[in-house]
């Protein structure tokens, strides 16, 4: 009997070879950690092998001995299982941003102790928002108030806020950028109009918590990259 | 053989100048790189609200798609290799036994909702009652030790530890019988959208198309089905999460965090928009600090049974009533169980 490839089998083998390929684009390129804290990170290279198995695995079952004909709906089908492969590639490395943060629940209770700030180690927006979340933290914040800081993070801005002012935001997240949650200070002695919103800075200075809030008060601040890791992880 | 393979070759360039499928695959190609080039122009142009939109959406997909894959390579492994009569003994059992069983099924397979979905269909495929199928399908993703020992770390430290991790399981495990009860009268053709079980979106048949292949082509065949069914609807699912995450900000639901069954309703709701892994979820559910124990427990049990990528999911699985039921059904039992767990441990 002949057997021929059918082309039913080869489109769903490339479409499952097209998400391996998204996912060891993942892996190689270091934009996992855009999408996904190092927690579920794993994922990433499972889904690579599993991928790349069930394509190698329908492409050589791919020859048929009996016709198995594709039709235009499959093939658009199939088409849009690939859309979102196209669009990740497509997207140049990005992370959330002030609109976020504008967007979404800023206290956190991912983070609920602050081992740093009882062994005398450096204040970090981690702690900071463990202070949100725990009394017991928040005390040990403000037991700390007066000592020098450094945070990295992207340039916010709330409405009406002085122009010597903005909003260091960094997000939280525990699996993917969907469970992201915002951690704010209140950075004042900016030079006013020097950064863009959503630009990555390190501020350095003392800071203060006030009320909820914690106040950074400047004395130094420049742009930085894009951290690898843009996302703080627990 | 000589002249069987000679033929092989000569045949597919012949499919490829004459099968109709080359240009429709050609336009696809052309569709797809326009999309492409759509994005980078959109991205280019910094628009806040698509570039949110866009990296929420890519996140929900690379972490739920190999969850996806997983579930139909155990789905296609269910199919192939395991004989109906294996679960054919199990149906046997007493319904009252058969629903705890296949509750506690999530310790055996730890995986995200996404992975349990087609698992389930399989399952009830494969003749498993619906009441189990069910039960196994919304319990899995609850009762499972990752998502429990996640829900341990991110209430640690506070009074309602114990009693958030325990009347998660407890509570998420009540809900998925109860759903499993509801849905035990309905046979499987009245539950499933299509209950031909070598079909998927891809309609590949290499599971059952031709008799004679061997077991692994059979089982990729399946594993490619299932795959790309559920990716379509998962895609789906995920850009609406996506817009809901995009549009609708957290802070609308804090107005009615004081009020007793409203604020349970109003983080139940928002667990069904925000869509968010089960073993995530628990951390965000700890950050609504002035929401009540009832209000967090209800968000940790409604999230993984009903969200809107698994909305889409069920609807392209199961029948147009399904989804319905089930989100009736939730929502009733995980609210006044939820409110009991607040009177008994608040």
């Amino acid at each position: 009997m002949t057997r021929s490839w059918s082309p039913l089998r080869v489109a769903v083998g490339g479409a499952l070879a097209a998400w391996a390929a998204l996912f060891w684009f993942l892996l190689l390129s270091g934009r996992t950690s855009l999408y996904l804290s190092s927690r579920t990170a794993w994922v990433v290279p499972v889904g690579a092998i599993l991928l790349t198995v069930s394509a190698a695995g329908r492409l050589a079952s791919a020859r048929t001995g009996i016709p198995e004909p594709l039709g235009r709906r499959t093939v658009w089908g199939l088409g849009f299982v690939v859309l979102p492969v196209a669009v990740l590639l497509a997207l140049p490395p990005a992370t959330l941003g002030s609109f976020a943060a504008s967007r979404r629940t800023l206290s956190t209770g991912l983070v609920t102790t602050a081992p740093n700030l009882e062994t005398g180690g450096p204040v970090t927006l981690a702690s900071v928002a463990a202070a949100g979340w725990s009394q017991d933290a928040r005390r040990s914040l403000i037991r700390r108030a007066g000592t020098s800081v450094t945070f990295d993070g992207i340039v916010a801005r709330r409405d009406g806020q002085p122009a010597d002012e903005f909003m260091l935001t960094r997000f939280i997240v525990s699996c993917c950028v969907a469970d992201a949650l915002g951690v704010q200070v209140r950075v004042v002695g900016a030079p006013p109009d020097r950064f863009r919103t959503d630009e990555w800075v390190r501020v350095s200075g003392t800071f203060y918590p006030v009320g909820r809030e914690v106040v950074v008060d400047a004395a130094a601040i420049e742009p930085i990259p894009r951290p690898d890791n843009p996302y703080l992880n627990v | 053989m000589a002249v069987t393979q000679s033929r092989t070759r000569i045949q597919a360039p012949q499919l490829a100048r004459t099968d109709p499928a080359w240009r429709n695959g050609i336009l696809v190609l052309a569709a797809l790189a326009a999309a492409a080039l759509l994005v980078r122009l959109v991205n280019g142009a910094g628009v806040p609200a698509v570039q949110n939109f866009i990296l929420v959406f890519g996140s929900l997909l690379v972490e739920a798609l190999p969850f996806i894959a997983l579930g139909a390579a155990v789905s296609a492994l269910i199919e192939v290799f395991i004989p109906a009569s294996a679960f054919a003994r199990l149906a046997r059992l007493p319904r009252p036994l058969q629903m705890p069983v296949a509750g506690l099924g999530g310790f055996a397979f730890p995986v995200c909702e996404c992975g349990s979905v087609p698992v389930a269909r399989r399952l009830l495929l494969k003749g498993l009652t619906p009441a189990a199928a069910i039960t196994f399908m919304l319990a899995a993703p609850i009762l499972n030790p990752v998502v429990l020992i996640a829900t341990a770390v991110a209430y640690r430290g506070r009074d309602i530890l114990w009693p958030m991790v325990l009347g998660r399981a407890g509570l998420g495990l009540v809900v998925a019988m109860a759903v499993g009860w509801v849905m035990a009268t309905r046979s499987r053709g009245d539950l499933l959208r299509d209950a031909d079980p070598a079909r998927g979106a891809g309609h590949d048949h290499g599971a059952s198309g031709d008799s004679r292949e061997g077991r692994w082509a059979r089982y990729f065949g399946q594993l490619g089905a299932d795959f790309s069914m559920l990716t379509k609807y998962l895609i789906v699912g995920a850009a609406v999460a996506s817009a809901l995450q995009t549009f609708v900000p957290q802070s609308v639901i804090g107005g009615v965090a004081e009020t007793p069954i409203l604020s349970v309703l109003a983080l139940m709701v928002l667990a069904a928009m925000l869509s968010l892994c089960s073993e995530s979820d628990a951390f965000v559910a700890a950050s609504f600090v002035q929401f009540g124990m009832a209000a967090q427990l209800g968000f940790l049990v409604v999230g993984p049974m009903i969200d809107a990528k698994l909305g889409v999911l069920y609807a392209g699985t199961f029948n147009r009533r399904f989804a319905v039921t089930v989100t009736t059904a939730v929502f009733a039992v995980t609210l006044a169980g939820s409110l009991w767990m607040q009177v008994l441990f608040g």
